[in-house]
């Protein structure tokens, strides 16, 4: 069921914008690139989503009910979360909103990266499965196997540089660069994001404030111990959302300076 | 910790178990390997490597003894004339290993290649000749080391180089055909196959023939001359089996040929037993048998007509051996790793691995 739905309908887009840009080498990191471009076209509504459900957070933060409401039971922490849900409930606000987006990701993450080593098929056995689930239109023996070469990458291996140089227990590929651009990227667009608040009680800041600290660490460590055609999704999937974000004029930069979340003014 | 903190934590671990269960290693499965000599029979089986004994179908050894996540062994384990059993790791960490086969200790083992060891070494003139995935030809003394420059190939190397005892000849997975002089060094022009070539060419007389996922039997000869001279319906994954004047060789449509290779015609019209067929013929005697993947073991003789036919109860994609008067056959995930039937059929043991 999950390989009809979900594994072989992306192997095959792969494998088929990989032959339409020449099945060379360098060809299946483009192919990457842009079936992550794809993919973000498709969730765009979620994520405007997520815009909007952001901003509406950080509009509830300034406003008066909502602030009287967490002076009023500064207290009692169940009544607070009870009122709380009311507001929510009254102005029809998610407050997962926010998040929900990147957790649903999290398919298409495990989707693309068991597509990946699919398509790369680095075993007899693994490519035997790949020649079933290709479509019948593909010219599959033409292009099989995937030239995995992407820049200084083996695309279905973990990446890693300067092997010859920097080799120990804990990081047996290399130095890991492309980890550090993904945990980077994910940090810097997960701060863009992330409402700010005055109120220290404001448990959806709380929970921005978390997201941004473990999703690029979570992100970071895929990276670094998975094929690295994943890490060129993540990659490729955070610069278009920052990018994204930033055209909507809502991209909170201040957030990325130490103490910028705690200044209460927003872009509008 | 509060209830939406909890959910939040909960789902990123969650999200972290199931990518992890993706498995992070880059190779992540395969079928066996399967040798044998008079004594014992060498199957290689994800993270271990067993002998059994002919004779009773038992565990002998397993190597290594302490396992290591880190080793996955698929190729096929190659006995040398000095004692050795070769093979090469297809796991995160790829030495080359060299085993003892009467005790399954360690002789030696090298870590000299970036990828993984899916294909086996082919010995000639006391060198090892052993081809990665990483595109080289490796080559090495009996002690392991290396006494020349890797050969680059270029594609990954899955199948075991051929010699007519001058050159060799092996595909590799980028379409391309390489003929090597080992003594010079010389790397004949790379033939195009038109498709992927994932096992080793059969040597004849004046040339070797290979299958390929072009579905179709090329004839190559040592001075880099190459014609089709058949045909399949399907992909061609196993090598052909070459008898006298006859090549015999085998598709993923599950279909039987027999190539009379004097005249260029099929012998037969259809042999076609109940399922795709990965692994290569074996021709033994008058006996041709075939295994498939709906996990059939069949003998036909050579006319092509069913001697017996064997339900073993799970894919079968390893190339049967014969081993004195029994043929081995390594099912893949099947409650056994190895079954021995004699001639005429009959199953004399199975061997499952003692947890």
């Amino acid at each position: 069921m999950w390989d009809t739905i979900i594994i072989n309908p992306m192997t095959n887009i792969l494998v088929w914008i990989y032959d339409v840009l020449g099945h060379g080498p360098h060809m299946f990191g483009l192919a990457i690139i842009l079936f992550t471009i794809l993919i973000k076209a498709i969730t765009w509504p979620l994520n405007a989503s997520q815009v909007k459900g952001a901003q509406a957070m950080q509009e509830l933060q300034n406003d008066k009910e909502w602030l009287d409401m967490q002076k009023k039971y500064a207290k009692d922490k169940e009544k607070i979360a009870q009122e709380q849900m009311r507001i929510y409930k009254e102005r029809g606000i998610n407050p997962f909103a926010s998040c929900l987006p990147t957790l649903i990701q999290f398919p298409i993450i495990i989707g693309l990266y068991q597509s990946i080593t699919h398509a790369l098929s680095v075993t007899p056995y693994d490519m035997l499965k790949l020649a079933r689930a290709i479509y019948p239109f593909q010219n599959v023996e033409g292009i099989i196997p995937l030239n995995s070469t992407f820049l200084w990458m083996d695309l279905g291996r973990p990446e890693g540089i300067l092997q010859n140089l920097i080799h120990t227990s804990f990081l047996p590929n290399g130095f890991p660069l492309l980890a550090l651009i993904v945990a980077l990227t994910t940090y810097v667009q997960s701060k863009l994001t992330m409402p700010t608040s005055s109120n220290p009680n404001d448990q959806s800041a709380q929970m921005s404030s978390m997201m941004s600290i473990y999703m690029p660490l979570l992100l970071g460590w895929f990276a670094l111990n998975f094929a690295s055609g994943i890490a060129i999704y993540f990659i490729t999937s955070n610069v278009l959302g920052i990018v994204q974000y930033a055209a909507t004029g809502r991209a909170n930069w201040s957030n990325l300076l130490p103490g910028g979340n705690k200044k209460s003014s927003t872009k509008k | 910790m509060n209830i939406k903190r909890l959910t939040l934590v909960s789902l990123i671990a969650l999200g972290t178990l199931v990518l992890s269960a993706c498995s992070g290693a880059p190779v992540s499965n395969n079928w066996h390997g399967l040798a044998a000599d008079a004594e014992r029979a060498y199957i290689s089986s994800g993270t271990l490597v067993y002998a059994v004994d002919l004779k009773t179908g038992n565990e002998i050894w397993r190597y290594p003894a302490e396992i290591d996540s880190k080793l996955l062994f698929y190729a096929t384990p190659v006995l040398t004339a000095d004692g050795q059993l070769l093979i090469g790791s297809a796991g995160t960490s790829h030495p080359f290993v060299s085993i003892d086969p009467t005790t399954g200790k360690e002789n030696w083992t090298e870590s000299f290649a970036k990828g993984a060891w899916l294909a086996s070494p082919l010995i000639l003139d006391e060198k090892i000749y052993a081809p990665n995935t990483d595109g080289f030809l490796y080559v090495l003394d009996m002690s392991g080391k290396e006494t020349a420059d890797p050969i680059k190939l270029g594609g990954a190397l899955w199948a075991s180089p051929a010699t007519d005892g001058a050159l060799l000849y092996i595909t590799s997975l980028d379409h391309q055909f390489h003929i090597i002089n080992p003594t010079e060094g010389v790397v004949s022009d790379p033939i195009d196959l038109g498709g992927a070539a994932p096992s080793s060419p059969a040597v004849g007389a004046d040339g070797v023939y290979v299958g390929s996922f072009a579905s179709t039997v090329d004839f190559i000869q040592s001075n880099g001359k190459h014609e089709v001279i058949a045909t399949a319906e399907n992909w061609i994954w196993g090598s052909p089996a070459l008898d006298g004047e006859t090549l015999y060789y085998a598709d993923l449509d599950g279909k039987i040929y027999s190539l009379d290779l004097a005249t260029g015609s099929q012998n037969w019209d259809v042999v076609q037993p109940d399922g795709p067929i990965v692994a290569s013929l074996v021709v033994a005697g008058d006996r041709i048998y075939a295994a498939t993947e709906a996990g059939t073991f069949v003998a036909l003789d050579l006319e092509g007509k069913t001697v017996w036919e064997k339900t073993v109860g799970a894919k079968i994609y390893t190339t049967p051996v014969v081993a004195g008067d029994l043929i081995l056959v390594a099912p893949y995930q099947a409650e056994f790793v190895l079954a021995a039937y004699d001639a005429q059929g009959k199953q004399a043991w199975t061997f499952t691995p003692a947890k």
